[in-house]
């Protein structure tokens, strides 16, 4: 018989490594940094020699890419959208904004700390970041999947309450269905 | 016994195809890459793709219909698969393939699409509907030059099988690629339909129309999706070695051809725009019908 | 025969004891309806023997009934689709008005047809088509006044195409002096030229106008819709096979011995190709399910129409395979149009959608019955087209396989359309509370796609019948003309082998569907239509994301030009002009007593000027 935890052990590396090499990107630009992302997948930064390929429906992709400010408004689409994803999921702070608030800090609008609403894997900071970051950022990210580290996922399972208290007192009209995983 | 170890061959060509497809898959990818002066993924990317979407944890779906989408693409991709011969003295992989009769694989090859039609329907989501739509008014286009094709040769050597005219092939000496270049100049031209690829790809635009029928499909659905589509691709590319270039019989030289056919899509596709869907039937309708109306004359005068 | 003489009065006697058993109660009126219809069944194949004539003298006019091979395969279709269709309709007519006028109706057009089939002689043959043309006109208005124009329009075509008939029969009459159907064939090859033309083109207009052969279409789409759905599986599904049957006896037994035939079959084939394709078109055209499933009866008749008309023993197999089938799945679509229309009340696509959960029997006979429709393995519509695209390549007719083959890849847009329309999409919150049709309108159904489905392994069951009857005509029975139940051997002689091809495809789904299944079954759950990738925004409940609209709106771009002329105008600017001519010629009624006196005195003045000329 096999032993239950080397075999485990294979079976994860096994997946944590395709995981890392094949990455699909939610194509959606929720905010201004989303202007580096086409330099970032075409022919000067090639992005696709990572793995890293859009993809068209949340059904589809793997990473979330948050990239700059996040609106009130936005947000509401954005969790909905998160929610649709399938685990394993990850989610990409992009640019000061969703560290801080950054050039928006004092705006009645945004949303300044992204980890209170949706669980952040890596952040990328910059105002905003050149395609060099961007693909640093991944290649960080890489480098958590492989050791097993980004789950965000698990962790936005596990404390859905509070998420959702969160999200709750930010957005006034609040019609998303709830969860029952 | 004889069950098992056909059985056994079947699997192997499956596994086979699945490879070889993929491979192509990747492949491709590194091809327009050089062609836009970047490097591109590894050959082997599609397999990691096909792999990470495998092992997806959750998986949601919208009922039986949408479960089943994906069993009938495979099913019709399979069966391409196991009625075209592979090779030309088929020693070791028999499979279905002394049982080939060409009319029962034009309708074998519409049977994936409409399952998957009617797999994506049930997901309530109007992209995953128009993009069936699309895909079915284009079938209407490609297949009128790929009937008339088929038909010349049919005509011209007396036989619906396609061990028959591999060994017509074989007994003349010629490819029918160039005894009968209508046909096959009409058979290329309605390729580009059957792939899909620019400027047919109008079915699944990912950003225009969600990515059309996999709208909806993720995780171990879209597994299923693309590892059909790449055994599709291989069976494709194998009954036109068979049909026109006269069959393989070994695998390098299957590889060799398969992959030069494989190069006029790619090819052709890095560089055109996407045609409109009614462009794109009334295309079909045009240049290439008329090769095959001119193989169809040929084949009946000659 | 007794027997023949005791159906023929059970059905009278049933049709009115029926009209009439509605003032004592709806439940003795099924039960006598029920009754009458499967007991003439049962005792037709139980008593009628095949080849046993016999003859009675009504005022001295011969009439010879029996049935041969042939009229017994037909027979097949009438009395199986009609009773399966009378159980349905007693589930149908629950409720509803003027029931007794229905199934008085209905009867009377199985026995019509029963008796067409029976009839060996012409005369009798003209009664009971008479008979079956004023029944069916009478369902057509069923609804009242509202259709009675369809209803006229469909009356006018099947009188212009009876008295054509009628006119062929005194011709053959004064020529042979008996109406023996047999003796029609033999003298037929000894009549001269003219007359060799004339009689099958009248005899062909009468059958072409009930097998919906273009140009004759025209009355078809108005009165499959207007006609209660229980009644329309039996009229597209039985009734237009009588044209068929029509057709078949006059093609192959007296225009194949003619030289010149091969241009009347020529013509007939290239109409039937062309119905098949222009019927398509339409049929993707319509928004209503009745008009949808009308011109696609018309489309499918064009490819019987084209295989029989192609004379060889091949093509007459496919084009009666095919027709066999076509009453099984064309009879399967009706009723279930009219279970969705008796459950919600409208037949729309672009009003009703999403029933696949709330109805799962109806969309699992619409599945059948629509891949048997479009002919895909392993369903039995498949062994049909192989069959008739065999039979086209082997007699030379490339250019028409080509039409043929258009014809069928469209048609699997209007197939999707109808199973996209009614049965999936979005889940709208007005049709929440439809269920299921009754058990007896399910159970026909359900009966008819599960022998669509034995019929797709198991063609000899048809085959074997067919096979009599085409010998009964004149062909000859050899064993590459026989088909037997697993082998198929195509006409160039290679051999095809259909079970382990059938066997490997059932497998090959069932194992990829465990795999889906199976695979992480714990991590897979059900999300409602309502959850979808719609740009991350969460439908509301008034939104309506339902694609019905304008479904096939590039595919009808790109046919546009076809499509620009109806011949339905045609008709009707003729019958306009002739209006307008009959309006301009009422003017010699002026009411006037001294015009009148001016009409006799110039005609006495012209008798008697020209009365050299004239006597």
């Amino acid at each position: 018989m096999y032993n239950d935890k080397n075999s485990q052990k294979i079976v994860d590396y096994i997946q944590n490594w395709t995981r890392k090499h094949s990455i699909w990107v939610l194509a959606y630009g929720t905010g201004c940094g989303a202007i580096e992302i086409p330099p970032t997948m075409t022919s000067r930064y090639d992005s696709e020699r990572l793995g890293i390929r859009g993809a068209a429906t949340p059904r589809q992709a793997d990473v979330l890419l948050i990239t700059g400010y996040l609106t009130v408004k936005t947000l509401k689409r954005v969790i909905r959208v998160y929610e649709q994803m399938q685990d394993p999921k990850y989610v990409i702070g992009f640019g000061s904004c969703t560290i801080n608030g950054g050039m928006y800090f004092d705006s009645y609008n945004t949303i300044k700390v992204l980890d209170k609403y949706l669980p952040v894997d890596v952040y990328i900071n910059g105002c905003m970041p050149r395609p060099e970051a961007v693909i640093d950022g991944f290649v960080k990210l890489q480098k958590r999947i492989g050791e097993g580290r980004a789950t965000g996922a698990k962790h936005y399972k596990e404390n859905l309450e509070w998420y959702r208290a969160n999200q709750k007192k930010i957005i006034p009209n609040w019609v998303m269905p709830e969860y029952n995983w | 016994m004889e069950l098992f170890i056909n059985i056994l061959g079947a699997i192997v060509t499956f596994l086979v195809a699945f490879i070889v497809g993929m491979t192509y898959g990747g492949l491709n990818r590194k091809i327009t890459a050089r062609v836009q002066n970047r490097k591109g993924p590894p050959f082997y990317q599609n397999f990691i793709d096909a792999f990470k979407l495998s092992s997806k944890e959750t998986a949601i779906h919208h009922g039986i219909m949408h479960y089943l989408g994906p069993a009938f693409l495979m099913v019709s991709s399979v069966m391409t698969l196991l009625i075209v011969p592979v090779f030309t003295n088929n020693g070791w992989f028999p499979n279905l393939n002394f049982k080939g009769d060409l009319i029962f694989l034009i309708y074998i090859m519409t049977f994936g699409p409409l399952g998957m039609a009617l797999g994506s329907g049930q997901t309530g989501n109007p992209n995953a509907a128009i993009g069936v739509t699309r895909g079915l008014s284009q079938m209407v286009g490609f297949e009128i030059p790929w009937v008339m094709a088929l038909i010349a040769l049919m005509i011209q050597y007396h036989t619906t099988s396609i061990e028959g005219l591999m060994e017509a092939q074989a007994q003349t000496g010629t490819w029918f690629m160039f005894s009968s270049p209508f046909a096959f100049i009409a058979a290329i031209l309605a390729m580009f339909g059957m792939f899909r690829y620019s400027p047919f790809d109008i079915v699944s635009a990912p950003t225009e129309l969600a990515s059309g029928p996999a709208s909806e499909n993720g995780g171990k659905y879209l597994f299923v999706m693309m590892s059909s589509g790449s055994v599709f691709t291989f069976a494709k590319l194998t009954l036109y070695v068979d049909l026109f270039l006269g069959g393989a019989a070994n695998l390098p030289v299957l590889l060799l051809k398969t992959f030069a056919l494989y190069l006029i899509p790619i090819l052709y596709g890095m560089t055109t725009p996407r045609y409109r869907t009614e462009q794109a039937i009334r295309w079909f309708w045009g240049w290439p019908s008329f090769f095959g109306l001119l193989a169809i004359i040929q084949a009946v005068i000659l | 025969m007794a027997t023949l003489y005791l159906i023929f009065i059970i059905f009278l006697g049933g049709a009115i004891l029926t009209y009439y058993a509605g003032k004592l109660g709806s439940v003795l009126q099924d039960i006598i309806f029920l009754a009458t219809i499967l007991g003439a069944t049962s005792l037709f194949y139980a008593g009628v023997h095949i080849n046993d004539f016999m003859s009675f003298n009504p005022g001295g006019i011969t009439l010879t009934w029996g049935i041969n091979y042939f009229g017994w395969l037909f027979s097949l279709i009438v009395l199986g689709l009609g009773s399966l269709a009378a159980v349905y309709s007693v589930g149908y007519m629950k409720g509803k008005k003027r029931r007794g006028y229905f199934y008085f109706n209905f009867i009377l057009s199985i026995m019509a047809m029963l008796g067409i089939l029976v009839s060996q002689d012409l005369i009798s043959f003209f009664i009971f088509w008479e008979i079956m043309t004023w029944s069916s006109y009478l369902m057509v208005i069923y609804n009242g006044k509202d259709d009675q124009k369809l209803g006229l329009k469909y009356f006018i075509f099947s009188a212009i195409g009876a008295y054509a008939m009628l006119m062929a029969i005194v011709m053959v009459h004064s020529v042979t002096n008996t109406f023996l159907i047999g003796n029609m064939i033999e003298a037929y090859p000894q009549m001269s030229l003219s007359w060799q033309i004339w009689i099958p083109i009248l005899f062909l207009t009468a059958f072409g106008v009930k097998a919906a052969m273009m140009p004759l279409h025209v009355w078809a789409p108005g009165a499959y819709s207007s006609s209660p759905m229980a009644y329309t599986s039996v009229f597209s599904g039985a009734l237009s096979k009588m044209g068929i049957y029509g057709m078949v006896i006059i093609l192959v037994t007296m225009i194949s011995h003619l030289p010149q035939g091969i241009w009347f079959r020529e013509t007939l084939a290239w109409l039937g190709g062309l119905t098949a394709a222009l019927g398509t078109l339409w049929a993707i055209k319509q928004d209503d399910a009745k008009k949808l499933l009308a011109y696609s009866s018309i489309a499918q008749l064009g490819y019987i129409i084209t295989g029989v008309a192609i004379g060889t023993e091949l093509g007459l197999l496919a084009g009666l395979f095919l027709a066999v089938m076509h009453a099984l799945f064309k009879g399967t679509l009706f009723m279930v149009v009219g279970a969705i229309e008796k459950q919600t009340g409208t037949t729309n696509f672009t009003e009703v959608t999403g029933l696949i959960r709330k109805m799962p029997w109806t969309f699992f006979s619409a599945l059948l019955a629509i891949i048997a429709l479009a002919g895909i393995p392993p369903l039995g519509g498949f062994v049909g087209k192989w069959m008739l695209y065999e039979a086209l390549i082997t007699s030379n007719h490339y250019l028409l396989v080509i039409l043929i083959f258009f014809a069928s890849t469209a048609a699997f847009l209007y197939c999707y359309k109808f199973l996209f329309g009614f049965f999936m999409g979005q889940e709208e919150k007005e049709w929440e509370h439809v269920k299921e049709a009754p058990a007896t309108m399910v159970v026909p159904m359900v009966l008819m796609a599960l022998f669509m489905a034995v019929l797709g392994s198991w063609p000899g069951i048809i085959l074997n019948p067919i096979n009599n009857g085409l010998v009964d005509l004149g062909f000859v029975s050899t064993y590459k003309h026989l088909w037997d139940t697993s082998i198929l051997f195509n006409s160039w002689g290679n051999q095809v082998v259909l079970k382990p091809l059938l066997y490997s495809v059932v497998a090959i789904f069932v194992f990829f569907a465990i795999v889906l299944i199976w695979k992480g079954f714990k991590g897979t759950r059900y999300v409602s239509t309502k959850d979808i990738s719609s740009s991350g925004e969460v439908p509301g409940e008034n939104e309506n994301l339902t694609f019905s609209l304008g479904f096939a709106q590039p595919f009808l771009r790109a046919v546009g030009p076809v499509m620009k002329r109806q011949i339905d105008r045609y008709y009707t600017e003729f019958a306009d002009g002739l209006e307008s001519f009959f309006e301009f010629l009422r003017r010699i009624y002026t009411g006037n007593g001294q015009t009148y006196a001016i009409y006799v005195f110039v005609f006495v003045v012209i008798v008697l000027l020209f009365k050299d000329v004239l006597f």
